[in-house]
């Protein structure tokens, strides 16, 4: 953050000259919040529709459909399809998702307020399952559910008025609605104000939604849903935009030094309250729930199950910024982690720098992050050669395994085996990967010492990561070498662990 | 039920010397062969009110709350056409509960509620041709074990070929675009 | 692929003279229904009855049609039968390799699913008929307060129905019906019976019960969530219509 710069264009006059001081604001005048920042604030029907009927453009997450520069109302139509596929929900685990337009979230609509709205949708002809659409955006019974409940290849049309502004969230309410809901039928409906929304340099689409899985969290393989786990409110994973990964690696979003950037973020539930949270920036303006009074200079705002709010910052220093949600187990062991990538040049002015580099082992975030960054990496390794294979697998042993076999593998004595010239090791390599995956327990023998231990499974590894770190350890401190492949590694997973003395 | 197959032909049979040259189209309810019994006792097959528009519904005679009031939304409707319109359409209200509504029940319930029969067809069918004619229909019912019915409560407008050009849920008052709806289909040209 | 799909078909034909299909005795009793028969808490009276042990094949259907031309797929009322009618089979008398011999035949109307149980001397099942028979497992007739029969339903709604429907003859429960859950939907005689609220005499609106809050009002315990759910598919339909997911069983009163 953030000069408050951005928020001159939104907001009014005389509150956009008090912050544009660039003093702290101590004044009396300026600590006062504006009453509102939208002229809007009125429910809208501004006469019928006028024009042709325009066919609404639909865009799936993180992209939001371009500003709408129209100053009358129209006549928009909107199609929607429900299709039910099974898609990756993280790497290696994949899930049957039902889903608005083919993706989680579902496609973002974007109308001007007092439009009228002639919705269809659609439920394809492959689905199991009947649907409905129930929009926060609709004022009549049921949201437009009752009016849109869909068999398999069916459709249903019902219309209504855009009468308020705001950013709000549409779901499935088909009973179970916590199933529809939990299997990733909701996204989020923009109804600008007639006076449309200020420019900004970039639009995102981002909606939190949690999941309920029968195996763990990256258990490998189509996992079916969990109402059990649903019903206890134990989500297996928290995720942005239905996918660990969805927005990191090559998916972040990108945005350049001194841009403005706007996030429209939604919360599908079914069960969680997201703490939405960018690490390293302060929200310049927020606006919840689409209302019109908006918050400024915000760390971290409360989006609610069902809710939406629309959220800006600028952007002034270089780097990788995390969206998280801040109850913060979620962020790094459910999946509640996004990344924007801010290109530019840096500015010490704002943000120094590392300025001192010490050991201060109590802090864990930086490895974490690291490791996500890596593991994205290790997504696309499946045709990593060797070499490469040993230096993600290097990075990755560093702050696992090391933890207990060392940094130079050599173990610590009559407690961690050593992976370094061992001769368990050279004996069977392909145990290794038994061994990373199922963990080990009971007597062996290592270069000629007994250890009777426990090495717990190394389970938040997938497969690439386990192959990675293997090949690393394989060709490393003079053992024998050789090459570990992820499917190697799926199939080592899929089988029984590894006896500590098979031949006894 | 044990009809919808042979019914089939002899429908074929019944129309094949009589008025119906041109083939029935494939969205008319006379598709689907139902054996009426009036309350005069005549029996008749529903594909044979086809040339005249019709107003139809499903009740049944011993329900005291809506149907009474589906009956009242029927004769307010008809009333509510200009005479020449009025002409052209039948009355027709098959029961949902063929089981209590036998011939001399309808029949009693007709002069209770002085139905003229020349404008009013209350009928039954046999139960499994109750349930098709309401899927036909999309009406919904199901018996409670107290022997009242749940079931969905509409007019619906059916073209003189049979296929359904309105419908209604509005009972117990007028629904203007439902009489302009019949007016409209009645005097297609 | 061809001729293992000819190979198929020609063995049914051999085989279907001698085929007939059989059917097994239910008890009924009185049951336990998700649906309240009173729309509030009373069981649901099912007298005894007989149900086809497997569900309609393609290769039934398709003899049935070759029999009964008025519901071939080019020839059916459209208002007996809506435009995806049969339209996995590759030409009216033809299903082709989209539709083995063996597998359910689905893509059928209520209409036509009642025409062909008529055929064989029999009815679709009642809502209740279907429930009774499809709460048992391969041992017990009433497995639904077992966690993993429930988890079975649910575990067939996470699939994705892309791939190819399985062959009928899985597992046979307690009575010796088979694929009741798992496989594919189901018309039962009184489908549009399933969701009128009970009690529309006072609130007149049907279409609450179809969603939401209302869907939760019979959901008093979660075990019901995965019968639930088939009720909620059935309320769906109309009677003309079909899906990729649907098919039939018939039933004969005793
Ligand atoms: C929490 C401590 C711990 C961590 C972390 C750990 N191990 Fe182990 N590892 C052990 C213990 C203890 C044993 C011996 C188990 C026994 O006694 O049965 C072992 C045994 C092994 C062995 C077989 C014995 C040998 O020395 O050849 C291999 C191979 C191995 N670990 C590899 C790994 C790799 C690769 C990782 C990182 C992915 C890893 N371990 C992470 C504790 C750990
Ligand atoms: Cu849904």
């Amino acid at each position: 953050m953030s000069r408050p710069l951005s928020t001159v264009l939104a907001a009014l006059a005389v509150f956009a000259l008090a912050a544009c001081s660039d003093k702290p604001p101590a004044s009396p005048a300026a600590a006062t919040p504006p009453a509102s920042t939208s002229v809007a604030s009125q429910r809208g029907d501004f006469g019928p529709p006028q024009g042709e009927p325009i066919h609404a453009v639909l865009t799936s997450p993180p992209h939001v459909p371009p500003p709408i520069h129209r100053n009358y109302p129209a006549k928009v139509i909107v199609e929607l399809e429900v299709v039910e596929k099974e898609m990756p929900i993280s790497e290696g685990v994949s899930y049957t998702f039902w889903t608005f337009g083919g993706t989680v979230p579902g496609s973002f609509i974007r109308v001007r307020q007092g439009d009228t709205v002639e919705f269809h949708l659609k439920n394809a002809p492959d689905s199991k399952m009947p649907h409905n659409i129930d929009l926060h955006g609709v004022t009549g019974p049921g949201g437009g559910a009752a009016s849109s409940f869909t068999a398999p290849g069916h459709e249903s049309q019902f219309t209504f008025k855009a009468l308020n502004q705001g950013i709000f969230v549409y779901h499935c309410a088909t009973a179970p609605v916590g199933m529809h809901i939990a299997n990733g039928m909701y996204g989020l409906i923009l109804v600008e104000p007639p006076e449309g929304l200020a420019p900004v340099d970039h639009e995102y689409y981002v909606m939190q939604g949690d999941f309920y899985t029968t195996g763990k969290y990256r258990q490998k393989g189509l996992q079916p849903f969990d109402m059990e786990k649903a019903i206890d409110e134990h989500p297996t994973y928290v995720l942005f935009n239905g996918r660990e990964g969805a927005l990191t690696g090559d998916n972040a979003l990108t945005a350049k030094t001194n841009e403005t950037v706007r996030l429209f973020v939604g919360n599908g539930g079914p069960n969680l309250v997201s703490s939405f949270h960018v690490i390293g920036e302060i929200f310049d303006k927020v606006q919840p729930e689409g209302g019109t009074i908006a918050q400024h200079n915000v760390q971290t705002t409360l989006i609610p199950s069902g809710g939406a709010a629309t959220v800006e910052f600028h952007t002034d220093v270089p780097g990788s910024y995390v969206l998280v949600d801040h109850s913060i187990f979620r962020a790094f062991n459910k999946g509640a982690l996004g990344i924007l990538k801010v290109d530019g040049p840096e500015d010490k002015s704002i943000y120094s720098g590392k300025e001192v580099d010490s050991v201060y082992l109590g802090d864990r975030s930086e490895p974490n992050l690291k490791a996500v960054t890596v593991a994205a990496q290790a997504h696309a390794a499946g045709t990593l050669t060797k070499e490469e294979q040993i230096a993600a697998g290097k990075q990755l042993f560093t702050g696992t395994c090391s933890v207990c076999h060392q940094a130079n593998g050599e173990g610590l004595a009559n407690v961690f085996p050593p992976l370094a010239k061992s001769d368990f090791l050279a004996a069977d390599p392909k145990r290794a990967m038994s061994i990373v995956t199922h963990g080990l327990t009971g007597k062996i023998t290592v270069n000629g010492h007994e250890y009777d231990s426990v090495m717990p499974p190394m389970s938040q590894l997938n497969d690439d990561e386990v192959a990675n770190i293997l090949t690393y350890v394989i060709n490393s401190w003079d053992n024998p070498g050789g090459q570990f492949s992820k499917e190697d590694v799926a199939k080592a997973r899929a089988e029984a662990g590894p006896h500590a003395e098979p031949e006894h | 039920m044990k009809h919808l197959l042979p019914v089939l032909a002899l429908l074929a049979a019944l129309f094949g010397g009589t008025a119906a040259a041109t083939p029935l189209p494939g969205d008319s309810v006379y598709n689907l062969p139902v054996q009426l019994t009036t309350q005069d006792g005549q029996r008749q097959m529903l594909a044979a009110r086809r040339g005249r528009p019709q107003l139809v519904t499903m009740f049944y005679t011993s329900c005291q709350m809506v149907c009474p009031m589906i009956i009242d939304s029927l004769r307010l409707t008809r009333n509510a056409l200009d005479p020449a319109t009025r002409a052209k359409i039948d009355l027709l209200a098959v029961s949902f509960d063929p089981a209590k509504d036998d011939v001399p029940t309808l029949k009693s319930y007709a002069e209770k509620r002085k139905l003229d029969p020349r404008i009013w067809t209350l009928a039954r069918a046999e139960p499994s041709q109750v349930r098709q004619l309401s899927g036909v229909l999309g009406l919904q019912y199901r018996q409670l074990p107290d022997g009242e019915f749940n079931h969905s409560s509409e007019l619906i407008l059916l073209d003189a070929e049979g296929r359904i050009a309105a419908r209604t849920t509005l009972i117990g008052r007028l629904d203007p675009a439902f009489v302009k709806a019949i007016g409209e289909t009645v005097n297609k040209p | 692929m061809r001729v293992r799909l000819a190979l198929a078909w020609f063995g049914l034909m051999l085989a279907l003279p001698a085929a007939a299909a059989e059917y097994v005795a239910l008890p009924g009793g009185t049951f336990t229904s998700v649906l309240p028969a009173d729309g509030k808490a009373a069981a649901a009276q099912v007298a005894p009855f007989r149900l086809r042990t497997e569900l309609v094949t393609n290769g039934e259907f398709l003899a049935f049609v070759q029999k009964h031309p008025q519901w071939q797929r080019d020839k059916v009322a459209g208002i007996l039968a809506d435009a995806r009618y049969l339209t996995q089979w590759e030409a009216p008398l033809v299903p082709g390799g989209q539709a083995l011999p063996r597998q359910p035949v689905t893509r059928v109307s209520w209409f036509a699913a009642q025409a062909y149980c008529e055929s064989e001397g029999a009815r679709l099942p009642s809502w209740y008929e279907w429930e009774f028979a499809a709460a048992a497992d391969a041992t017990r007739r009433d497995a639904r307060a077992d966690p993993a029969w429930r988890e079975s339903i649910l575990g067939w709604y996470s699939r994705p129905s892309s791939s190819a429907l399985p062959e009928v003859g899985g597992v046979a429960n307690v009575y010796g019906v088979r694929d009741m859950n798992g496989l594919v939907w189901e018309w039962v005689d009184d489908f549009n019976a399933l969701m009128v609220a009970s009690d529309s005499r006072e609130q007149g609106d049907p279409d609450l019960l179809k969603f939401c809050g209302a869907g939760a009002i019979s959901l008093q315990e979660k075990e019901n969530y995965a019968v639930l759910m088939r009720i909620a598919m059935l309320s769906a339909l109309k009677a003309a219509d079909t899906t990729n997911n649907l098919g039939f069983r018939c039933a004969k009163s005793n």
